[in-house]
């Protein structure tokens, strides 16, 4: 019966193709009509099918069949649960009970199940095995039974003395109740299988559906298939499918309870399941295009088509043929087109295609670039929708699609001068064909760029860092900067300064983290024929990516509104300054932006970018050898241990188990594709390499002192692991280096030092991965030498009278004039007690530096002054009194305290020196 | 011979380190109600104590032994001793009691007073007061009412005076310990500061007079180069260690004030912040406010530090600034001394 109803909405939907027809007919029209029938349709097969007894019948076998598995199985919960399912059923089933009394299989059930309970509960030892959830249903269910069956007792009792005979008649029941609903299903399915194949014959002859008749074989072919693969997957006809199965159940149930089939009633059974088998194609068919039908009606007749997918593209069929392409009906088509977007189940594949196939038509009619341009923005926008997920990311397909799409809408732009884009534009102020006025579209170019560019971060991020598949999206990356580079150059033209300012950012963005190697050439090279070559030199290889940064940075910091555009834009700025060790501008550009005291109101992603900012910053003071700064750039990151995390390197599984799901995604995405990765090693080495140049000398001027404080935790930290080491081998591991030339550097051996920092292991790992790697290696060696030379005289200074300058030039490999200055420093900032002989050359040590006793009485004088302040402050505490008569002297304490520091005790013994 | 020393001594003239006997009691020391205001101890027991040191103490680990004697008028005479095992992990189940009774009952059997008096215990740099100390202290005292402990300071007889000391609880602690509450009331309560911790009782060596004449015998005899170690001039050493571990209790006292402090802090804003809750709560239920003593036992204060360490590490202070304060007196002495040879030289 459906069918017939399948078969009418088909053809009328075949005939919707037409387009004549749609163009005149609403689209909303026919929206909620034949669902409805349809629906109800469904409703009355089933209810025509089978009578109300059956139905309720067999939805009590059913249940009967479940209770019986989970009896075999002695699943005691499940039998519970089915119970009372059951008995909610046989309420239901009550007016028809009334009338036929009540079943046989129905009493059969109560009997065996509480004869299977008191077995259960009758065995202890089970009982005991049993898991509590079960225990407890068995004692429920137990109740249960007992009371419900007192008031079948009577037809239980009559079932108990005769079992036989009740199973029997249930028997014989169930075969006639099969018979009947089969008899029932036959007729149906004869009438069904009848209006298919009418349908089949018919359908064709419709006079709407003409110029499908050559293709018709085609069609059916493709409609098979495509059945097939409907069975296979079943995504769309899910729903349909499960009705299908369970309509198949009870059918196959009543079946099963046959106990005697006769032959007659094999065959027909055989036969039925066959017809079964047939109707169950065709209903999945008609539900198939039932679905269709709903969707055709929900957002245009073009999902019908899928169908026809193949054959559209040799031959469009957009349109009726013969029909005028106007725009009108065009924009008409893409508006249903539309209408589906973002509906589920539509395919956005196909509806890609069809998009496609609209441009081309739109183009083979030659309706003007508006049209064109509107649809292009379309496509790509459903391109982009294609993946329903945000986190998913794009196929590679879909990518270069999308890619082309957007070169080929600039392409259209850039020709026509005369079309406006914008975001502002409003349907219905669009003009698209009126070749008098300038063109109007809506759309914005710009959102589809940012898209892009998104969906090109979610490929790198998803893409495996270490395969070819990476390099190879990655060559994409110039084509995403060449589309940008035009989307910029047309928004100058055409775009707000806001605009301007996004799609400069955007491409700063695409630029800022890359070394010009060109530029850095070009630096080194220093000009040797005339300037005018050298010129035409620049202008040949573009840009500076300097000069580039220079001049979109200051546009943003000129005319952005938005914090945030121009918050990145500084940081992408100072980023590429650090990177072409422009150290001061980098520098001076940061401390000018203030940025370091509120960037923690950013936004993760730009607190991301100015971590990494601050790395960059950081390496670029190492490699002007500006170890301090270095130093302190990088304490922030480093010191926190989660460099890899804050630089958005990667999660660190540590934090995982404290993340739910949705947080971990979150984080997935604010990740860094590899390509923008600063290299953690070569981040923790000029970490600890700075620390070390740092505090090694001051380790070893504070030596004795109580209140040395450590100026780097981590490297101290690494320190120790290096001491706790049972067995020292040779360094291996980048930190090994560096703990072992710690060491070396301690007792000023500055040659050891050296040569564990600057070697074949540590070139590969850290520092060939500069671009300056050499002039790095130089400017470490000296700065090697020269606290090598501190830590010497801050150690050694004690056993020396003097020293000859000539000397420690020689042990260090120094320049005079180098250590000259080096031992002033020192002695200026009351370092090194020493003065520097001028005629001969030599630093003459004074021995004023305390003794053991003067430094241990100095500590206790400390740990004395500290005593007596918590002291006083557990006496205020008593007192009630903040402040008054204590808080004087404790002041005064604390001026006191001062004589305790070195400089001071140095005074107070000269003073007393004998 | 005892001869009674006081710490600033002038060095050259005690040289005998039998003669030595360190009996340094300060006026506060002997406490009027005990019946023992004289502790006489054996040559024979002073040799043993030393012996036992050298033999089996090294560093910073002590020794300990039990002393023997009997109590004559005001007068503890210890007659002898006997060492105790050092402890090893490997005889964790040995029973002091038990070898200690057996001890006893064998050196009764050889006719030696069996009655214990008391016990002794090497220190490392005078540090001795610890609660460990204290507790077995207590604990003799408790037993046998008379019983002191002595100390002995090896270094300090290294460095040519023999260090010897006889202490016992005051009254006071031993009451306090017999309560076990050390909680700043009771310790205040009691009156208590590290100087009435322990009492010191003054010490005399006795010998029998044929060693005395032995002794001047040997003396006699004896090389001057053998005294000249009370001379030496080095002091760096000793004056650091004990200023390393002077400092070492001073932070433990800083930290023990520090924990005290917050615990005032606390107790102090919980009554304040309960206070106030439980009188808003009773306000708005139309009640009169709590009185004060409700409050402390409806809300448990913060369980206050117990004082006694401090104490202790007090007193440990205390020892090591009279340390401190003799051997640098006794050092300055020298080096005027040297001063003053080296002029008469020139």
């Amino acid at each position: 019966m459906s069918r017939f109803f399948t078969t009418g909405s088909d053809s009328e939907s075949e005939s919707s193709l037409s387009g004549e027809e749609l163009v005149t007919k609403p689209v909303g029209g026919n929206y909620g009509k034949q669902p409805l029938l349809l629906s109800e349709d469904e409703e009355d097969t089933k209810r025509v099918v089978r009578s109300a007894k059956d139905k309720r019948f067999e939805e009590l076998t059913n249940l009967i069949r479940t209770i019986r598995n989970a009896m075999k199985i002695r699943d005691v919960t499940k039998c519970l649960e089915e119970f009372e399912l059951l008995g909610k059923a046989y309420g239901k089933a009550k007016s028809i009970v009334d009338k036929e009394g009540v079943p046989r299989f129905y009493i059969r059930i109560l009997a065996d199940l509480e004869d299977y309970l008191n077995e259960l509960w009758e065995d202890k030892e089970g009982k005991k095995k049993m898991n509590k959830n079960n225990a407890k249903a068995l004692s429920t269910l137990r109740q249960k039974i007992r009371k419900y069956n007192r008031d079948f007792e009577s037809h239980i009792t009559s079932y108990k003395q005769n079992p036989e005979q009740s199973a029997d008649e249930d028997a014989e029941k169930n075969e006639e109740d099969s018979e009947g609903s089969s008899d029932e299903d036959e007729d149906e399915d004869g009438v069904s299988a009848a209006t298919f194949l009418k349908k089949k014959s018919e359908a064709p002859s419709g006079e709407s559906r003409k110029f499908l008749k050559k293709m018709d074989d085609e069609d059916e072919d493709s409609e098979d298939s495509e059945d097939d693969e409907d069975w296979d997957t079943g995504s769309t006809s899910s729903d349909s499918d499960s009705e299908e199965e369970e309509g198949k159940q009870t059918a196959l149930a009543s079946r099963f309870l046959k106990k005697a089939p006769t032959t007659d009633e094999d065959k027909k059974a055989a036969e039925k399941k066959r017809e079964d088998k047939a109707k169950k194609k065709h209903d999945r068919k008609s539900k198939r295009l039932d679905e269709e039908e709903e969707e055709d009606n929900e957002g245009g007749e073009w999902e019908r088509v899928r169908g026809g997918v193949p054959l559209v593209k040799e031959k469009p069929k957009m349109f009726a043929k013969g029909t005028e392409i106007t725009h009108a009906v065009v924009i008409k088509k893409l508006n249903e087109i539309l209408q589906a977007r973002g509906k589920k189940g539509t395919d956005r594949a196909a509806q890609i295609e069809l998009l496609q196939l609209l441009v081309q038509i739109a183009a083979e009619n030659n309706l003007g670039e508006g049209v064109i341009v509107k649809i292009k923005f379309n496509i790509i926008a459903s391109l982009y929708d294609y993946n329903p997920n945000l986190a998913t990311y794009m196929k590679p397909e879909m990518w270069g699609k999308c890619l082309d799409c957007i070169n080929e809408l600039m392409d259209i732009l850039f020709a026509n001068p005369n079309i406006f884009v914008g975001e502002n534009i409003l349907e219905e102020s669009e003009n698209l064909h009126n070749a008098d006025q300038p063109l109007r579209v809506r759309g914005c170019i710009l959102t589809l760029v940012e898209r892009m560019d998104e969906e090109f971060t979610k490929i790198m991020q998803n893409t495996d860092p270490h395969s070819q598949e990476y390099v190879e999206h990655l060559k994409d990356e110039a084509q995403v900067c060449a589309i940008i580079e035009r989307v910029q150059r047309y928004l100058e033209e055409k775009g707000t300064t806001e605009e301007v300012c996004r799609i400069y950012l955007l491409r700063i963005l695409h630029t800022y983290y890359k070394f010009d190697y060109k530029a850095h050439q070009r630096q080194l090279t220093p000009p040797e024929g005339s300037s005018k070559s050298e010129q035409d030199q620049a202008e040949n290889e573009g840009e500076d990516s300097a000069v580039l940064m220079e001049r979109l940075c200051k546009y943003i910091y000129a005319k952005d509104r938005t914090d945030r555009i121009r918050t990145c834009a500084i940081l992408c700025h100072i980023y590429h300054h650090a990177l072409h060790s422009r150290w001061y501008q980098a520098r001076d550009l940061m401390l000018m932006s203030h940025l370091q005291d509120n960037i923690q109101h950013a936004d993760p992603p730009v607190q991301i970018l100015y971590n990494r900012t601050m790395v960059q910053l950081g390496i670029c003071a190492f490699r002007q050898g500006l170890t301090k700064d270095a130093h302190n750039a990088l304490l922030d990151i480093q010191s926190s241990g989660r460099a890899k995390e804050l630089l958005g390197q990667g999660l660190l599984l540590r934090s995982l188990q404290e993340r739910n799901q949705e947080q971990e995604k979150v984080e997935r995405r604010r990740q860094v594709p590899f390509h923008l990765h600063i290299n953690l090693e070569l981040l923790e080495c000029v970490y600890l390499v700075s620390a070390m140049l740092l505090e090694i000398p001051y380790m070893a001027a504070h030596e004795s002192d109580a209140r040395r404080r450590m100026i780097s935790k981590q490297f101290h930290h690494q320190l120790r692991v290096g001491e706790r080491q049972p067995l020292l081998g040779p360094p291996e591991s980048m930190r090994e280096h560096v703990v072992a030339a710690s060491k070396a550097m301690k007792m000023g051996d500055w040659k050891t030092c050296h040569s564990f920092i600057i070697n074949e292991k540590m070139n590969g790992k850290v520092w060939d991965l500069f671009p300056e790697a050499d002039k790095v290696r130089t400017m470490l060696v000296r700065k090697i030498q020269e606290e090598s030379l501190r830590t010497y005289l801050f150690t050694y200074s004690s056993v020396y009278d003097s020293i000859s300058m000539e000397t420690l030039s020689d042990m260090f490999e120094l320049d005079l004039p180098t250590v000259h200055s080096i031992i002033s420093k020192m002695i200026i900032n009351e370092e090194l007690m020493a003065s520097l002989d001028q005629p001969t050359q030599t630093v003459v040590m004074h021995r004023t530096e305390p003794t053991a006793q003067q430094n241990l009485a100095l500590q206790l004088a400390e740990k004395l002054g500290s005593l007596v302040e918590n002291n006083e402050r557990v006496f205020d505490h008593k007192q009630g009194t903040y402040g008054g008569y204590f808080r004087d002297q404790k002041d005064g304490y604390r001026k006191n305290e001062g004589y305790m520091r070195r400089g001071g005790y140095r005074q107070q013994q000269s003073q007393t020196a004998y | 011979m005892a001869s009674r020393k006081e710490g600033t001594g002038s060095t050259a003239t005690s040289s005998s380190s039998t003669a030595g006997a360190a009996g340094k009691g300060k006026g506060k020391g002997g406490s009027g109600d005990s019946a023992v205001k004289q502790v006489q101890i054996d040559g024979l027991v002073v040799l043993k104590i030393i012996k036992h040191y050298q033999e089996e103490g090294q560093g910073t680990e002590v020794v300990q032994g039990v002393l023997l004697g009997l109590v004559v008028e005001d007068r503890l005479e210890i007659t002898n001793c006997f060492p105790f095992p050092q402890h090893t992990e490997d005889d964790a189940d040995f029973d002091e009691v038990q070898y200690q009774m057996e001890m006893m009952r064998s050196l009764r059997h050889v006719n030696i007073d069996h009655l214990h008096v008391g016990w002794y215990q090497s220190t490392y740099y005078g540090s001795f007061v610890t609660r460990a100390l204290l507790d077995s202290q207590f604990s003799y005292q408790h037993a046998i009412e008379e019983s002191v402990v002595l100390i002995y300071d090896p270094i300090k007889t290294a460095q040519g005076s023999l260090s010897l000391k006889a202490y016992r609880l005051t009254p006071k602690l031993m009451e306090v310990c017999k309560e076990k509450d050390f909680s700043p009331e009771a310790l205040k309560k009691a009156n208590i500061t590290f100087e009435y911790m322990f009492e010191e009782v003054p010490i005399v060596i006795k010998n029998s007079h044929l060693i005395n004449v032995l002794m001047w015998e040997l003396e006699k005899k004896s090389a001057v180069a053998d005294k000249h170690e009370l001379l030496s001039l080095a002091s760096s050493n000793h004056l650091g260690k004990n200023l390393q571990l002077l400092m070492d209790r001073v932070d433990e006292m800083s930290q023990d004030i520090v924990k005290y402090n917050t615990y005032m802090r606390n107790t102090s804003k919980q009554q304040q912040q309960k206070h106030q809750q439980e009188n808003m709560q009773r306000q708005s239920r139309g009640e009169p406010p709590l009185p004060e003593e409700d409050l402390s036992k409806l809300f448990k204060p913060p369980q206050p530090p117990a004082r006694m360490d401090s104490l202790l590490i007090a007193g440990q202070i205390n020892t090591y600034c009279q340390n401190i304060k003799e051997f640098t007196a006794q050092n300055l002495g020298k080096l005027f001394m040297a001063q003053a040879l080296q002029e008469y030289n020139n």
